[in-house]
């Protein structure tokens, strides 16, 4: 079933493998019991977010006022953390999707983790949009239900009711999407299960899938529809997200050039994510076979590209500033009036994370080497922080009139909640990888002969592979 | 007793013995405990079973704690008797006057179900209203502050007793001769005035003092001296060409404050706009107004001043050069050529200053100033309450009254005077608060406030007002008229003797109720207040005034500091210190909250290390400062670097740092008049010291200038006002290209508009060049919309409430990055010259609120339509439907939406008035108090809106021209404001749109606002 591939091509999957130890690597650490380095991260995930809960409690119990915001700055970290967020998830759909559509094998390795944190990284971000509200108790206003409030209605021309409707399509899509690829990997934890109760679990997770070839072909044909469905949904969710600030009339934030500009920033943020879960993750859980220097690479490859895209988004954006000699645009989040303000900082953390650091990639053996591509997706995953930081806070620290020039300072209530939604993600991330098939193990397996290391070697030594 | 047995049975009489067992048992049967102990089928064949019993149980407890929860119910009862009166939802307004001896004003006061409620200018009789006569309603409720109860020594006496007491105690005093002292503070009150003198009548030994807080007894002296009558001169500034003020701040407190005459002469349609030079120290309101402002520090005022007479008069008394010698001939040439029409007023308190002033409008002819018709709104004379303070010291007086005044709070050696009531016989305070004074006296005597008195005043020679009670006294209170009626022998209550006082000796035949319906009377002639203005203190007459002159010259000794002491817009002479309206009210040029502050030049702020920095958290910090006067040392003043402010000169103000009685909130800054020696407002040689610490400063308004933003302060010169065009120059439109063309902004439309033409549709138009900033309209606001107060620690991080405010900008040394550009200055550096003011700059108020955009970019992006358009053009807020999301805020270019970040009212963190069931009676029962997580902002008044056509519905007419009105607009004092109806071509704001120099702020976002500013006019063309 797997076409030929050419020996010249790195292999993808390392080492002297049989299908049967494909099973046994992806199923060893549902089977097994966690290590020390499990629990210890754990532990500070659920720590982390049992604090952020208690500071979304105290902000719900006492009012906004315990976060930083002021009458000129009505967004900070709030929103800033929800496009964040959202930017992580986007790797995910774009990995499983778009290159499931462009046959890209080497997805095969990091589609099922990618999603994962794409679904866990929208649990945080759509928390935001709940909690920034005044009354989170009344938000479910902007879900247009028939309601006994007379003929009261959402109202359409909001973006961020465009919100509501991007973010739930998106969450729902990709969680059937993942779902629907882990079915014959939960279906083969099922069959290894020994214990009954872990057996009728899985049995469940699995919707009963037998494994006939009536299974496979259906699974096939559902995996393209919902990757042609996923697609558009990729540039979509953070098109409109980008509309949240692009039709309003904020200098730095009323620009045309925001949807394809935060797609790419989104991209390129979510592969950071990808970089450095990845990183942890085939160390932790031994898949170094799995996820080899060639993901790696590939991957940064892709940084390099929608990075690239954000480097000229953000060259654009400052010329226009300066270009259209309007002074309402000396101060946006991209010109001088920001570089040399107050929030100077801010800025060059920006330039320096976001377009100078990952400008290494360019040199082949950082872009190859695993501690390099940690540390710089480490980099980005800040700089792209600060880049939403820096267009919400800055653009709306110097708003059209100067009386109203202020800034903001965040609370720790602001920190907690932050640092409660990494705790959050991680604690459903780590209960993730000991409880789901981390790979998508059946994937894998379809491409062993021709990508696999062993049958490279074989097929070089002059012993075919039975297909052939 | 018979020996018959009874028996039952056979058995038992025979003695059966299991029968005998069976009667030591009570049952026959074991019970059946396990039938509902446990064994499960008898348990479930019984009726009632064990889960029954529980669940009957759980049932009971449940509904018995359910209602125990029931919320809080509140009733409204209706009347059982409606007074005929007052009808519940319908506003009464009342005409009264105040005048509480600093703040004077024919006022209509609006209650509603018999709660005042709100206070504004009584137009019909000229009234005018600043910030804290609009507040001094909230002052009524001040359960805190507000004496309750007459005391002795602290303890609860009743008023019987106390008359009693202390009318035996006057007797003896009067038997033995010894003097007793009624220290009031300016009365204006010619029945109050007459009633005082029945009182000295009936104990000779009580001689009456006045005192004001803040003095102006110099001008008062001078003109006596001049003229031989003590007394103010009266000015009409609509008569004046050229104004010249030598520290003058006439527009603020200044003799009671002149902003409606003054702004009258600035019109320029009319072509009869004012030229106004103002050489002061500090930036104040009047400074900032004036057409062109010379820093002087008040010992260069002072040869400023000769330097005037000189060239007026042609004397040539020796005085010595100021920084700005070519400005003040230019000034006098100028003054000279008006003549007539010319007016110099200063606002030195010192008698030959004032003299100096006198000579030169004598010199002029000046038809501005009036020194027949006296204005009385200051009487306090200095060297009697000097006088008074050496005899308490010595003990030469026994008995000591005070009504309205706190000398221990406001004279600068408050512990001598301390001392003195100590040793006193008999010392009474009637007073409407608790302050120092109250409780340093014998007897405290609760005195009502003026919403619950009768009264009457005399401000101005001729020109009366009546006071009216709106209010039943809330606390065991009574006016002091009445009490000194009691005092003084009479039994007619102070009503009757009002009633016939007036009758008797103002009204000449008019109708009584009219008087009082209208709250104002004006007399041809004559004045019941002749009692003690024509007093002692006339031998300075004969002091030439080149003595004078040069006696002022010599006031300073070496090159020290120089300290000007003034009052500031909102908490005045600090009557109204506890009033958390004004204490969260901005200064008009500072912007400063909560505070008073050492105000520093720029140029000496570098001299002695002082600076502003902003903060991370948006607020900024000053540094603190050691002023010593005298061996008297104010500790910790924090100090504020102001632009203006001139060199060598320091500015402090009065009013702040009390704290007895006040909640701990309000007792901010710090205490000025330990150095207001002898009510002289300039202190010479003045030494500052910076000391550690930073103080942290609460100001809703850091950046002081538009930073290049021109669009959206416009300002003319008067010349090009009249000989440029417009539209290519001063006042040019934003035309946005559309199909190629250049076009009108509101002619570019993605949609089509509805019809506004059809019923109202509200304008609210803007004059920047008559607003003068004093911020009237900002508690009128406060008052009718229940804007919470804040506090300091949240208007420091940037959350006041304000819906509406009043933007204070700098001018900056150049104004374009063109203009920087050419000054050599490139990239970052043109963004400082820009961003800070320059040393001397010129100010612009512009009062900003929600503009109520007909494209409102709020409206669009609320996910829920909780915020949208009204067909009347108001942008409507649904604070019912609002979630929060603070979008429309983000998305407003005006940033004037306001979001509830907590819980205002009702809670403890924010004690204020809405947390006390006293200070929520000034609430208005028309508009909602908002939750927290809400947004709230300027509704353009809209409950007023509807009232006015609801009531023009209701009497069958139409709305009539110029009928529509919102709070801010009735409390502009200087007619800046001016709301009303477009679709109504007889309004006068449909006219006004119109107008030449009607523009829009932030024309090109194209938000087409429904609130019209107009351009600013300078008469930098001298006259």
């Amino acid at each position: 079933m797997s076409h030929y591939e050419a020996p010249i091509r790195e292999p993808l999957v390392i080492g002297e493998k049989s299908y049967h130890d494909i099973t046994e690597d992806i199923a060893r650490p549902i089977e097994g019991k966690a290590n020390k380095n499990w629990y210890m991260a754990f532990y500070i995930a659920l720590a982390a977010m049992l604090w952020g809960f208690g500071c979304i409690f105290y902000t719900v119990g006492i009012g906004i006022g315990v976060w930083g915001l002021n009458k000129n700055i009505g967004w900070a970290w709030d929103i800033t953390n929800f496009v964040w967020w959202v930017g992580i998830g986007h790797a995910g759909t774009l990995i499983s999707a778009v290159l499931l559509l462009f046959r890209q094998k080497w997805r095969m390795a990091i589609n099922r983790s990618a999603e994962a944190m794409t679904i866990f990284a929208v649990f945080q971000a759509g928390l935001f949009p709940i909690i920034h509200m005044g009354r989170p108790w009344n938000g479910y206003w902007v879900l247009p239900i028939p309601n006994q409030f007379g003929s009261l209605w959402v109202n359409f021309n909001s973006p961020l009711l465009w919100d509501v409707f991007a973010i739930s399509t998106y969450l729902s899509v990709s969680l059937v999407f993942w779902w629907t690829g882990l079915l014959p990997d939960f279906a083969m934890i099922r069959d290894r299960a020994t214990k009954p109760f872990q057996k009728k679990i899985y049995s469940l997770l699995s919707f009963g899938w037998s494994g006939r070839a009536k299974d496979w072909q259906r699974f096939e044909e559902v995996s393209l529809v919902l990757a042609g469905l996923a697609t558009p949904l990729v540039l979509s969710v953070h098109t409109i997200v980008s509309m949240d600030f692009a039709t309003s009339i904020n200098p730095g934030w009323h620009s045309t050039i925001f949807p394809p500009y935060f797609v790419a920033g989104a991209i390129f943020s979510g592969f950071a994510m990808v970089q450095t879960l990845l990183g942890i993750m085939r160390k932790v859980t031994h898949l170094e076979d799995y996820i080899t220097r060639l993901h790696i690479e590939y991957m940064n490859m892709v940084i390099i590209l929608t990075g690239g895209i954000v480097a000229v988004a953000y060259a654009t954006e400052f010329f226009i500033a300066w270009y259209t000699g309007s002074p309402y645009e000396n101060y946006t989040y991209m010109s001088v009036g920001a570089a040399t303000g107050p929030y100077g900082w801010a800025f060059w953390s920006l330039i320096l994370f976001n377009i100078l650091i990952p400008q290494l990639l360019w040199i082949k053996k950082i872009r190859r080497s695993f501690i390099w591509s940690f540390i710089i997706s480490i980099a980005i995953n800040i700089g792209m922080w600060f880049e939403r930081f820096d267009i919400i806070a800055i653009v709306l620290s110097k708003g059209h009139l100067p009386s109203t020039w202020w800034r903001f300072e965040p609370t720790f209530v602001d920190v907690g909640i932050f640092i409660g939604t990494i705790g959050f993600f991680f604690v459903l991330f780590l209960l993730y990888a000991r409880t789901f098939p981390v790979i998508a193990q059946a994937e894998v397996k379809t491409i062993m002969k021709s990508s696999g290391e062993h049958y490279k070697k074989l097929r070089e030594q002059g012993i075919h592979g039975e297909n052939h | 007793m018979s020996n018959k047995k009874y028996w039952q049975s056979v058995e038992e009489l025979k003695g059966n013995a299991v029968l005998e067992g069976l009667k030591q048992k009570e049952f026959v049967e074991k019970l059946p405990t396990d039938v509902f102990l446990g064994d499960k089928e008898t348990l479930e064949a019984s009726s009632t079973t064990r889960r029954d019993f529980l669940k009957y149980v759980g049932f009971s407890t449940a509904v018995a704690s359910l209602a125990s929860c029931e919320g809080p119910i509140r009733k409204a009862i209706p009347y059982v008797v409606k007074p005929d009166v007052n009808t519940v939802g319908i506003a009464d307004w009342y005409a009264s006057t105040i005048a509480n001896g600093f703040d004077y004003a024919n006022v209509l006061v609006k209650t509603r179900e018999g709660r005042p409620i709100q206070i504004m200018p009584n137009k019909e009789a000229n009234g005018t209203t600043n910030a804290r006569i609009q507040a001094s309603v909230l002052s009524l409720y001040d359960e805190h502050l507000r004496l309750k109860e007459p005391t002795k020594e602290g303890k609860k006496i009743t008023w019987s007793s106390a008359d009693s007491e202390i009318i035996a105690k006057l007797k003896t005093l009067q038997a033995a001769n010894k003097p007793v002292v009624l220290l009031t503070g300016t009365i204006i009150s010619p029945s109050a005035k007459k009633i005082i003198s029945q009182l000295i009548t009936a104990y000779p030994n009580i001689q009456h003092i006045s005192y004001d807080a803040v003095s102006e007894s110099a001008t008062a002296d001078a003109m006596k001296a001049v003229y031989g009558k003590r007394g103010l001169p009266n000015y009409d500034f609509s008569k004046a060409k050229v104004i010249a003020s030598i520290g003058a701040d006439f527009l603020g407190d200044w003799q009671g404050g002149y902003a409606k005459s003054y702004t009258a002469s600035r019109i320029p349609e009319e072509g009869k706009m004012s030229y106004h030079v103002q050489l002061e120290s500090n930036m104040s309101l009047t400074g900032a107004n004036a057409d062109r402002r010379i820093g002087l520090k008040p010992s260069e005022q002072v040869s400023a001043l000769i330097s005037l007479y000189n060239e007026i008069t042609g004397a040539s008394i020796a005085t010595k050069p100021t920084v700005a010698e070519k400005e003040i001939q230019a000034l006098a040439s100028a003054l000279k050529k008006a003549g007539s029409k010319a007016v110099v007023v200063t606002g030195l308190n010192d008698v030959n200053a004032q003299r100096i002033a006198l000579e030169i409008n004598k010199a002029l002819n000046s038809e501005v100033i009036d020194i027949k018709k006296l204005s009385y709104v200051r009487q306090g004379n200095d060297a009697q309450v000097a006088q008074l303070q050496a005899d308490l010291k010595s003990g030469a007086i026994s008995g000591l009254i005070t009504y309205n005044v706190n000398p221990l709070y406001t004279l600068a050696n408050a512990t001598d005077f301390a001392e003195g009531i100590k040793k006193l016989d008999l010392s009474v305070a009637l007073s409407v608060e608790n302050d120092e004074t109250a409780n340093a006296m014998q007897y405290a005597l609760p005195v009502s406030h003026f919403l619950e008195s009768w009264g009457d005043a005399m401000p101005t020679e001729g020109n009366f007002g009546l006071t009216q009670p709106t209010i039943k006294p809330l606390f065991n209170t009574r006016q002091a008229e009445d009490t000194f009626l009691k005092w003084s022998g009479d039994t007619t209550n102070y009503y009757d003797f009002l009633k016939s006082f007036w009758n008797d000796e103002i009204l000449e035949g008019t109708s009584w109720n009219k008087v009082l319906q209208d709250g104002f009377y004006t007399k041809a002639s004559g004045s019941p207040m002749t009692v003690d203005l024509s007093e002692t203190n006339s031998e300075e007459s004969a002091v030439s005034i080149s003595e004078a002159a040069s006696a002022l010259l010599n006031n300073k000794k070496g090159n020290a500091y120089e300290l000007q002491l003034y009052t500031s817009t909102a908490i005045g002479d600090g009557k109204l210190a506890n009033n958390p309206w004004l204490q969260e009210l901005p200064d008009p040029i500072t912007r400063v909250t909560w505070d008073n502050y050492l105000a520093v030049s720029m140029a000496d702020a570098e001299k002695l290390g002082f600076s502003n920095p902003v903060q991370d958290n948006g607020a900024i910090n000053g540094n603190y400062a050691n002023v010593t006067v005298n061996g008297v040392t104010l500790k910790n003043v924090p100090v504020i670097v102001q632009p203006g402010q001139a060199n060598g000169s320091v500015g402090l103000a009065l009013g702040y740092g009390r704290k007895q009685g006040l909640k701990e909130a309000m007792q901010v800054g710090v205490n000025a008049y330990p150095v207001y020696f002898g009510g002289n407002n300039v202190q010479y040689n003045v030494s500052i010291e910076k000391v550690a610490g930073w103080h942290h400063f609460a100001c809703p308004q850091v950046q002081s200038t538009v930073a290049g933003r021109t669009e959206i302060i416009r300002e003319v010169s008067l010349h090009d006002l009249h000989h440029e065009d417009p539209q290519e120059s001063w006042n040019a439109k934003f035309k946005p290209s559309y199909d190629h063309k250049e076009v009108a902004a509101e002619k570019v439309d993605l949609w089509d508009g509805f019809n506004r033409e059809i019923g109202h549709h509200f304008n609210l138009s803007i004059d920047l060049s008559t607003c003068t900033g004093c911020g009237a309209c900002v508690i009128a606001c406060h008052a009718e919309n229940n804007v919470p107060v804040v506090g300091k620690k949240e208007v420091r991080v940037g959350r006041d409430m304000h819906w509406l405010r009043i933007d204070r900008y700098y001018s900056s040394k150049v104004e374009t990055r063109e203009e920087a550009k050419k000054m050599g200055l490139s990239g970052g550096d043109y963004f400082d010259v820009l961003e800070n003011p320059a040393e001397n700059p010129t100010v612009v108020f512009q009062p900003m609120m929600c503009q109520h955009c007909n494209h409102a970019p709020c409206e669009t992006v609320c996910p829920v339509a909780a915020t949208s358009h009204g067909r009347q053009g108001q942008n409507q807020m649904a604070y019912n439907r609002c979630v929060g999301t603070r979008y429309c805020a983000n998305n407003c270019p005006y940033r004037v939406r306001r979001f509830n970040w907590f819980n205002y009212a009702q809670n403890k963190e924010f004690d204020f008035n809405m947390n006390d069931d006293y200070g929520r009676m000034v609430l208005n029962p028309d508009v909602v108090v908002r939750s927290r997580g809400v947004m709230e902002k300027c509704s353009m008044c809209i409950q007023m809106t509807q009232a006015t056509i609801l009531k023009a519905k209701k009497e069958g007419r139409a709305v009539k021209t110029d009928e529509f009105q919102t709070a801010c607009s009735s409390a502009c004092t200087t007619g800046a404001m001016v709301f009303g109806d477009i679709n109504n071509k007889e309004d006068k704001v449909t006219k006004l749109k119109e107008d030449k120099r009607a523009y829009h702020v932030l024309e090109s976002v194209a938000t087409q606002p429904n609130v019209v500013y107009q351009v600013k006019v300078n008469n930098t063309h001298k006259a």
